[in-house]
């Protein structure tokens, strides 16, 4: 066996096309992903992006030409999209943080046994399973300045006296929807790095508290170290996600009050759904995708990361 | 072993790859000429709702009852992206056979060649003689041909509570001012009790639109609404700043803070749940009112008239069915548009759904002319008080003028933009696309 495997990766070097049988099986094997991934995201990226440089608008289809880069222009004048620029900025930072904290946090809390540990974990697990559209609808309700559950608690514990129109007030709307974002996101960090967690071979905690380690050195230079490939990667994985997800502030705000949550991805959708202006959604697109590409190469060189595979 | 395993792969591949390709087909390959001969209709509604679809579905068991070789299947995408699937539909050249076709959508749709002109067919149609004005013009609306057969109107009133009035000793406001007026006396914020439910969130402007159109009245220029006889912009008059004022005022001093972001479903709850003492809105919620609120507390009167003009003046929306361009079955689609439109079928659809139906002979019947609707009819019997005006659908900026402007008015509200800056942009938008019109 050992020796068929061998010559297997030593034939996997050789280019693609070779006629030997193992390379066709190969490319037999990729074939479907390969159309698969052709007809769902490579296909409607080339369309977009080639879009981008059109005057596609819904209002009429028979007149649809190559304008250059007059989409690019109208979309950078506008005032709405430098505001849902720096709004993506705060979005995914103070989104980020705290899941990626908090989830930490319940990842080691949940990594020992504990009663009931199996009936927490799924209570903690399920907020991934809902949609981003219905956690916003959700929310919304509950952030409802008149008769939302979040008001009421707050003023029946005397916190506030008077009930806070959240979604009326451009901060606080903001406030709103990262905190609604923070508890969708939690889940995701608590469950890959409890799997990182889990992988930690026990023998050097027992080798640390043998050395007199306390919980916080031991936190610090044995387990952080050990799971950093999986924090960067799941970091590097939110960071696109969340700056890709209008669905929960389309959802609770619509980007509202007067724009002020817009983010690019949300901006793109209103230009499409409430503009029918495929042509400057699609050039907003194009500006998101150069934006997290050239995010990923600058974050993938600065942590210098090169153990792809590795979790 | 290893051979084995590898023949066993490339089969599975083999089959996985078939699989794809064949569902990635498109499905007009689906027959719509079933094996016992029958035609099958594929229609498409876009203003969705539980309700509704089961009204629908039973229209069309009748239908198949009368018409023993049609068969129709009701496709019901959900409410928020129903238009863009209809859109989308046609785009792949889909053979739909009836879909709904709305004001807002028979402009593009005729232009894209989507949708039938209906005139061969209503030529020779009957009922087409006893149809309402308002109906004829909606059909008409593009190049003065019958694109789409309206099955009922939308057109707002003023939803109000009759025993909040009664117990202040007001009565139903019959003016703008006097329904801010009678608004800030009814607000009470301690008692949580608020005078208007304001829409401050998606589809705000449509409200500025037709408080404008009302303030300025017989301004209006007949075919360009958004333009006055004189040729202005009709956001550049004084009136046009008479509303700003009013719809701030509104906002500050008698509507729940929180309505900067409300939209439909917030303000129809606002009043239905006992929070606000008015709201104009569509007839649909007349029956949701009815379901939640106690018979008595709650009444409905016609739309508020603009202070310096003496009317009021909306857009008179219309929904309606349309025959599908790329159709196989065009002539048995018209039977079923026919049949929906017909005075029994339709008074019966508009009854259950909270609509105003498009024939005459309905003015008749006392479920209209009594009760809740008949504010409706009251509106319509007066039309040079009460006057229709015609959103500016064939103007390519006007989607986004809505979008700029929804945004705008929520600056307006938070302080963020002065009257005068909204009203001067909106007027420069305006100017430029009249200068743009191909």
């Amino acid at each position: 066996m050992k020796t068929q495997i061998q010559q297997y990766e030593a034939q996997r070097g050789l280019p693609t096309f070779s006629v030997s049988k193992h390379g066709l099986f190969i490319f037999l094997c990729l074939l479907p992903a390969i159309v698969l991934v052709s007809i769902f995201i490579y296909y409607p990226l080339f369309k977009g992006v080639v879009m981008a440089f059109q005057n596609y608008s819904l209002f009429d289809l028979t007149d649809i030409k190559f304008i250059g880069l007059e989409n690019f222009k109208a979309v950078l004048a506008e005032d709405t999209f430098k505001e849902s620029l720096g709004n993506s900025f705060y979005w995914v930072f103070f989104s980020l943080i705290p899941q990626l904290l908090i989830g930490f946090i319940v990842a080691l809390l949940l990594r020992r046994k504990f009663r009931g540990r199996g009936i927490y974990q799924a209570f903690i697990f399920f907020p991934w399973a809902m949609s981003g559209f219905l956690i916003g609808l959700i929310w919304r309700w509950m952030l409802n300045g008149q008769a939302g559950v979040i008001n009421d608690l707050l003023l029946r514990m005397h916190i506030i006296d008077n009930a806070i129109p959240f979604l009326a007030d451009p901060t606080w709307s903001m406030v709103s929807v990262i905190v609604a974002n923070v508890w969708y996101g939690i889940t995701f960090f608590a469950i890959m790095i409890l799997a990182a967690l889990q992988s930690i071979p026990d023998e050097l905690y027992e080798a640390a508290k043998m050395d007199g380690a306390n919980y916080r050195q031991q936190l610090f230079s044995i387990t952080i170290p050990y799971i950093l490939p999986t924090l960067i990667v799941t970091t590097l994985l939110r960071v696109i996600w969340i700056l890709n997800f209008p669905d929960l502030i389309y959802s609770l705000t619509n980007g509202g009050p007067a724009g002020s949550t817009h983010i690019l991805s949300t901006y793109m959708l209103e230009k499409l759904i409430m503009g029918q202006n495929y042509g400057q959604a699609a050039a907003v697109g194009v500006i998101l995708i150069l934006l997290l590409l050239f995010f990923s190469i600058f974050y993938l060189m600065a942590t210098k990361f090169n153990k792809a595979g590795d979790f | 072993m290893l051979f084995l395993k590898k023949g066993f792969v490339i089969w599975m591949s083999l089959l996985l790859f078939m699989g794809i390709i064949a569902g990635c087909s498109s499905s007009t390959t689906s027959k719509s000429k079933s094996d016992d001969g029958k035609v099958k209709l594929r229609m498409v509604e876009s203003i969705t709702s539980p309700a509704r679809t089961k009204l629908l579905r039973e229209m069309l068991d009748k239908f198949e009852k009368e018409n023993p070789k049609i068969k129709v299947e009701l496709i019901s995408p959900p409410l928020k992206s129903a238009d863009e699937k209809i859109s989308q539909m046609l785009m792949a050249k889909e053979d739909i056979d009836v879909l709904e076709v709305r004001e807002q959508t028979v402009k593009n749709f005729s232009n894209n060649k989507f949708i039938e002109d209906l005139s061969p067919y209503t030529t020779k149609w009957n009922d087409w003689n006893t149809l309402t004005e308002t109906i004829k013009h909606g059909a008409t609306a593009v190049d003065n041909k019958p694109y789409y057969i309206p099955y009922g109107v939308y057109e707002k009133t003023l939803f109000y509570r009759k025993d909040w009035f009664e117990e202040a000793g007001l009565k139903a406001p019959e003016t703008w001012d006097e329904l801010v007026d009678d608004a800030i006396k009814l607000t009470d914020p301690k008692k949580n009790r608020y005078g208007y439910s304001f829409r401050g969130g998606a589809g705000s402007p449509d409200y500025i639109e037709f408080m404008t159109w009302s303030y300025l009245g017989k301004k209006i220029a007949p075919k360009d609404a958004y333009f006055t006889t004189d040729g202005n912009v009709m956001f550049d008059t004084p009136e046009a700043k008479q509303v700003l004022d009013t719809f701030v005022n509104l906002y500050k001093k008698a509507s729940p803070p929180d309505s900067v972001s409300w939209s439909y479903p917030e303000m129809v709850q606002g009043f239905t749940s006992g929070m606000t003492a008015m709201l104009i809105q569509d007839p649909e919620v007349i029956v949701t009112a009815d379901q939640n609120m106690k018979k008595g507390t709650w009444a409905t009167a016609p739309l508020p008239k603009g202070t310096p003009s003496g009317v009021a003046q909306q857009p008179a929306g219309t929904a309606g069915w349309g025959i599908g361009a790329f159709s196989k079955h065009k002539a048995e689609a018209w039977k079923l548009v026919a049949f929906l439109s017909s005075p029994e079928q339709n008074l019966y659809f508009a009854k259950n759904n909270s609509l105003i139906p498009i024939h005459l002979s309905a003015g008749d019947d006392p479920y209209f002319k009594e009760g809740y609707f008949s504010s409706y009819i009251k509106m319509n019997a007066k039309p040079d008080e009460f006057l229709i005006a015609d959103r500016p659908v064939e103007y390519k900026g006007y989607a986004e003028y809505r979008s700029m402007a929804e945004k705008d008015i929520q600056a307006l509200l938070l302080g963020k933009l002065t009257k005068e800056d909204a009203l001067a942009k909106w007027t420069d938008f305006w100017k430029k696309e009249k200068a743009n019109k191909k």
